[in-house]
């Protein structure tokens, strides 16, 4: 989270004038509450949305969350029943866990094969063929993400052109309905997001490394460093930033992910790409029980909390 | 910088590598939809003969005209309105920094990390509540709403980096907060706002979540939620299916590739400060 | 801003008085399209070309109805239906399984229309299915929907490669099923091509055949029905579940059957790459289209010859929202479906199924060659063997989706056991009837 950076007291030592002391400070008070009015009337639009569309639902999702209710009949009070449930069933536990595994194919690979691609490429980061290839890396983000999992599904097929490759090197034993199988469906919807995410983070972090100061690496170079040690003493030391950015976005979409879990699989088969996303959405309109489902969307929101806060704190400084 | 001979031909092999793997599923997508509807056509494989009107039949089956014209109206209906209230906030929040200014920015940064799933449930009903649902409506409004604490966050990041001493010449000229707002603090924001346009736009036309739980008329949804109805439907006739994905992406892929430099620096920007 | 925070989500929503039908019917007048401009909502499966084909007729017929239609998978109507029934009433639906539906009064109670316009003179047997208690039993209580027509399921097989392995005529025991199944295999085919992909595990129609076999249909239908005490995981159905595993084992069904959709277990069957699959009479229609008289079709057969067989044999249903705008006319469309000649031979020839209806009522003539006129035979068969069972996957809303399907891919998947995947939806049966 951004910290506030205003410095409050600054505009205070810019008047000078010639009225006593006491008029002065009093007509400056005057203005300044006035003036303070006139700013928070300018807020209310933006809170007037965020209130009635973010927190109401925010503060209603709590509330449900301690009712068991169909949506349609009176509901009835019953406490904490919802979350010990979210506890006792594996279905939702899973989902939870499903979601942090997906981390490592939504964030942990885009974030390390961008930060590999963008130390390949940096040196001549403006090249012709790498301006062009900023456009089409950036295809992905620019989809539906619908769109993508529509792609990948096709591609991920029996027939599909996944294992069309395998077959044609020889690997044809590999080949198999990525999607359809348990122990490969959840790295299959991560390749997906992996897909999705890796040109922006390489994008992201070539941008941070162009910015560092060439001179850094000469002297490094003089000192005798090969590229190994040069990646790892200059160039990783200072994306911290960069590599907090990515990590940030690319968690979040894989705690949240939903589109490409709902064209691809639909959580299946079994329950092993389910997703708390997707739970919510079949436990609140398709199941109804609308307190089992605020219960889970409360926990989820703590989760991604507890997982990207501390991120944001490792990797930004004090000052936005 | 020189770049050693070895090390560029190892990176144009790894940045073809890359482009490859990221232009190839269009491509795949593009051959399987010239494939005589209803086949399973079998990988990367060019048809025996083109189907193209495979895209004419997706054009009407999609209802690619209405599908339009909805999701631009989405479009109008959420930007303008949460670009000008973003900025209001955003401008008194950094610039002006009424008491209490952090408290509330803090409340609005809460909203920062929110998956929408999580307010999607109360949504629906408050949305019964209001008649709204099956109207754009429901999808405009709250997207406004969740779009604040972005939108918030990135114009006061604007604002606050604004030097004081203009505004505080303008104010001894005798300008008002409001014309010192429109005269001397919108202009100069043109390059920020422009940035999160083109984000709000992407997002808004790509929303599925609110299209899919709020509007079920596929004809009044967002883009990409109209894409998830249309597989809802002709996901059994993959040629088809094929043809109206590209289709439905199309409008994207040319407001992208007209724009490519403000979506790329807007994008690389939007993630930095989220 | 948490004002409605005070009081209990639902209180204040007081339209839950239980909606019975329209105008017509409360004054006991059978119900009519009228002669103004009406048009009908209507929310359909998409891929069967059944419901289109009715409604164009009717239109024809009627020149004042037109329809608008939104088509889903069957999947997707299963997610949407509560929420559309109750936000975005559509006149006449596809429906899912329907006891929560109707026990929330989302549906509306068709009994009126029943009585004004003669249904309670069809055979009970057709309509009990339809009918749902206050407790969201079926089998008894109001009629809650209407079938397009009453399909049967058994297992289709394609007829030259069957030629090919030797078989001269439909297997007699289960045990010469097997056989043949081994042959088809050994020869290079895929032996059933069943689907198992998704949120549908269809690997369900195998099972409930062979449940039949092993065991008593009523059994079943007492369970799928909801009667007190009722368990699927008796012994003959275990030993079902057993037999259905040794085929897992065997590598009868495809390598990726659990990334087979619907649509995908068609085309193969159609391309000639499996044997026989599972599946319903209402693509027989379909499947004499597209490969005429090479489509045959038999009932799973007993353990012993002679024995009884079974099928699962359902009104294709069509419910009206409780909160319909059309109500009568969409009542008026049901019944003409069923007692109309063209309506008839629509629901025979493009549905491949029996029409609803009166015993004794039009049939149009049908082939003797078609795949569809030996669907019709077996659906006399199983009528005289009492076989008829209702879709395991019918037990409750739920089931289907959160336990038949999520175990059954277990089972392909060597992760769950025969019992143990008739003790887990037993359980998950048990909470969602008792929750």
């Amino acid at each position: 989270m951004t910290a506030t950076t205003g410095t409050p007291g600054r505009r205070e030592t810019v008047e000078y004038s010639t009225t006593s002391q006491e008029a002065r400070r009093r007509a400056l008070k005057a203005r300044r509450l006035r003036r303070g009015w006139a700013a928070l009337a300018l807020v209310v639009p933006a809170a007037l949305f965020y209130g009635v569309f973010v927190l109401r639902p925010l503060a209603l999702t709590f509330q449900y969350s301690f009712y068991d209710w169909n949506g349609v009949t009176e509901a009835t009070w019953v406490g904490w029943d919802n979350y010990t449930r979210l506890l006792g069933e594996s279905e939702m536990l899973g989902s939870i866990v499903n979601a942090l595994e997906l981390i490592i194919y939504f964030s942990f690979v885009p974030v390390v094969l961008g930060l590999f691609a963008a130390a390949t490429i940096r040196k001549f980061a403006t090249s012709r063929l790498a301006i062009i290839s900023r456009t089409v890396l950036f295809l992905p983000q620019v989809i539906p993400l619908v769109a993508a999992g529509i792609m990948w599904t096709w591609l991920m097929a029996s027939d599909g052109l996944v294992n069309q490759i395998l077959r044609a090197i020889g690997l044809g034993s590999l080949a198999q309905a990525w999607l359809g199988n348990f122990d490969t469906a959840l790295p299959a919807v991560g390749a997906i997001g992996a897909w999705v995410a890796l040109g922006l983070c390489m994008l992201l972090l070539l941008a941070g490394m162009t910015k560092i100061d060439p001179a850094l690496y000469e002297a490094a170079r003089i000192d005798g460093a090969g590229a190994i040690r040069e990646f790892f003493a200059i160039t990783l030391p200072s994306l911290r930033q960069e590599i907090g950015v990515c990590v940030t976005v690319t968690v979040i979409a894989a705690l949240a992910s939903f589109d490409i879990i709902y064209i691809s699989t639909q959580g299946g088969p079994g329950n092993s790409t389910l997703v708390p996303g997707l739970e919510i959405y079949y436990l609140a309109f398709f199941s109804r029980e609308i307190g089992q489902a605020s219960a889970l969307a409360v926990a989820f929101m703590l989760l991604v909390l507890a997982i990207v806060l501390p991120i944001q704190r490792l990797t930004k400084d004090s000052d936005s | 910088m020189i770049a050693s001979r070895r090390e560029k031909w190892v990176g144009n092999v790894l940045l073809v590598l890359l482009m490859a793997v990221t232009i190839v599923p269009f491509l795949t997508l593009f051959v399987t939809a010239l494939h005589p509807a209803g086949t399973y056509p079998s990988g990367l494989e060019w048809p025996e003969e083109p189907h193209w009107e495979n895209f004419a039949s997706a054009f009407q089956a999609a209802n690619m005209g209405k599908l339009l014209l909805s999701s631009a109206l989405i479009v109008v209906g959420v930007v303008p309105v949460a670009l000008l209230i973003a900025t209001l906030a955003g401008f008194a929040l950094g610039h002006l920094r009424p008491p209490g200014h952090r408290w509330i920015f803090l409340v609005f940064l809460l909203g920062l990390t929110l998956p929408f799933q999580g307010v999607i449930v109360p949504l629906y009903y408050q949305m019964r509540e209001f008649g709204l649902l099956n109207t754009r409506w429901a999808i405009i409004l709250p997207l406004i709403g969740l779009y604040m604490p972005f939108a918030v966050m990135w114009m006061r990041a604007h604002f606050v980096n604004m030097p004081t001493d203009l505004s505080e010449a303008a104010r001894m000229d005798g300008a008002n907060t409001w014309s010192l707002f429109t005269k001397i603090h919108l202009p100069l924001s043109m390059p920020a706002l422009s940035s999160l346009a083109i984000l709000l736009f992407l997002w808004t036309w790509n929303q599925f979540l609110l299209a899919v739980v709020l509007v079920d008329d596929s004809t009044k949804r967002t883009m990409a939620g109209a894409l998830g109805a249309f597989q809802g439907q002709y996901g059994t006739d993959i040629p088809l299916l094929c043809a109206g994905s590209i289709l439905i992406l199309t409008p994207t892929l040319i407001v992208f590739l007209v724009f490519q430099r403000q979506f790329v620096s807007a994008l690389l920007q939007g993630a930095i400060k989220g | 801003m948490t004002i409605a925070a005070c009081g209990a989500p639902g209180a204040t929503t007081g339209d839950d008085t239980k909606p019975t039908a329209g105008n017509a019917s409360a004054s006991g007048e059978a119900p009519t399209c009228g002669s103004d401009d009406v048009v009908l909502s209507a929310y359909i499966e998409t891929g069967f070309p059944l419901p289109k084909a009715l409604t164009e007729e009717f239109t024809a017929q009627h020149p004042n109805v037109t329809f608008d239609i939104r088509e889903d998978q069957f999947a997707v109507i299963t997610q949407n239906a509560p929420r559309i029934l109750a936000d975005n009433p559509p006149d006449l639906m596809r429906l899912p399984q329907m006891s929560d539906l109707a026990k929330d009064g989302l549906l509306l109670d068709l009994d009126p229309y029943a009585e004004s316009l003669g249904w309670d003179e069809w055979p009970a047997s057709q309509l009990l299915q339809m009918r749902v208690d206050d407790e969201g039993r079926r089998g008894d209580g109001p009629l809650y929907a209407m079938g397009l027509n009453y399909s049967m399921t058994g297992i289709f097989y394609n007829k030259e490669i069957a030629a090919e392995l030797g078989m001269t005529e439909a297997p007699q025991t289960l045990a010469e099923l097997d056989a043949l199944l081994q042959k088809a295999k050994d020869a290079g085919y895929n032996p059933i091509g069943q689907f198992n992909g998704g949120a549908t595990g269809g690997l369900a129609f195998p099972l409930q055949a062979l449940m039949a076999s092993y065991g008593d249909a009523s059994k079943i239908n007492a369970w799928t029905f909801q009667q007190p005490g009722a368990t699927i995981a008796t012994p003959e159905n275990i030993k079902a579940a057993e037999h259905l595993d040794k085929w897992i084992k065997a590598g009868f069904f495809a390598d990726d059957a659990n990334a087979i959709d619907y649509a995908t277990m068609m085309s193969r069957f159609i391309d000639g790459k499996s044997l026989l699959m599972f599946n319903g009479d209402w693509e027989s229609g379909n499947l004499d289209a597209q490969m005429p008289g090479k489509a045959g079709f038999f009932l799973l057969p007993p353990l012993e010859a002679g024995g009884k067989v079974g099928a699962m044999s359902a009104p294709l249903t069509y419910g009206i929202a409780a909160k319909a705008k059309n109500a009568d006319c969409a009542a008026y469309f049901l019944d003409w479906i069923a007692t109309n000649d063209e309506g008839r031979t629509i629901a025979v020839e493009i549905g491949g199924s029996h029409p609803m209806g009166q015993t004794g009522a039009f049939m149009p003539e049908v082939d003797a060659e078609s795949v569809t006129a030996q669907t019709l035979a077996a659906g006399t068969t199983i009528g005289e063997d009492d076989g008829a069972m209702e879709f395991i996957a019918n037990a409750t809303g739920e089931i289907y989706a959160k336990s038949w399907t999520p175990n059954l891919q277990k089972l392909v998947a060597g992760q769950q056991t025969p019992e143990g995947l008739l003790t887990a939806v037993q359980a998950d049966y048990e909470n969602q009837i008792g929750g």
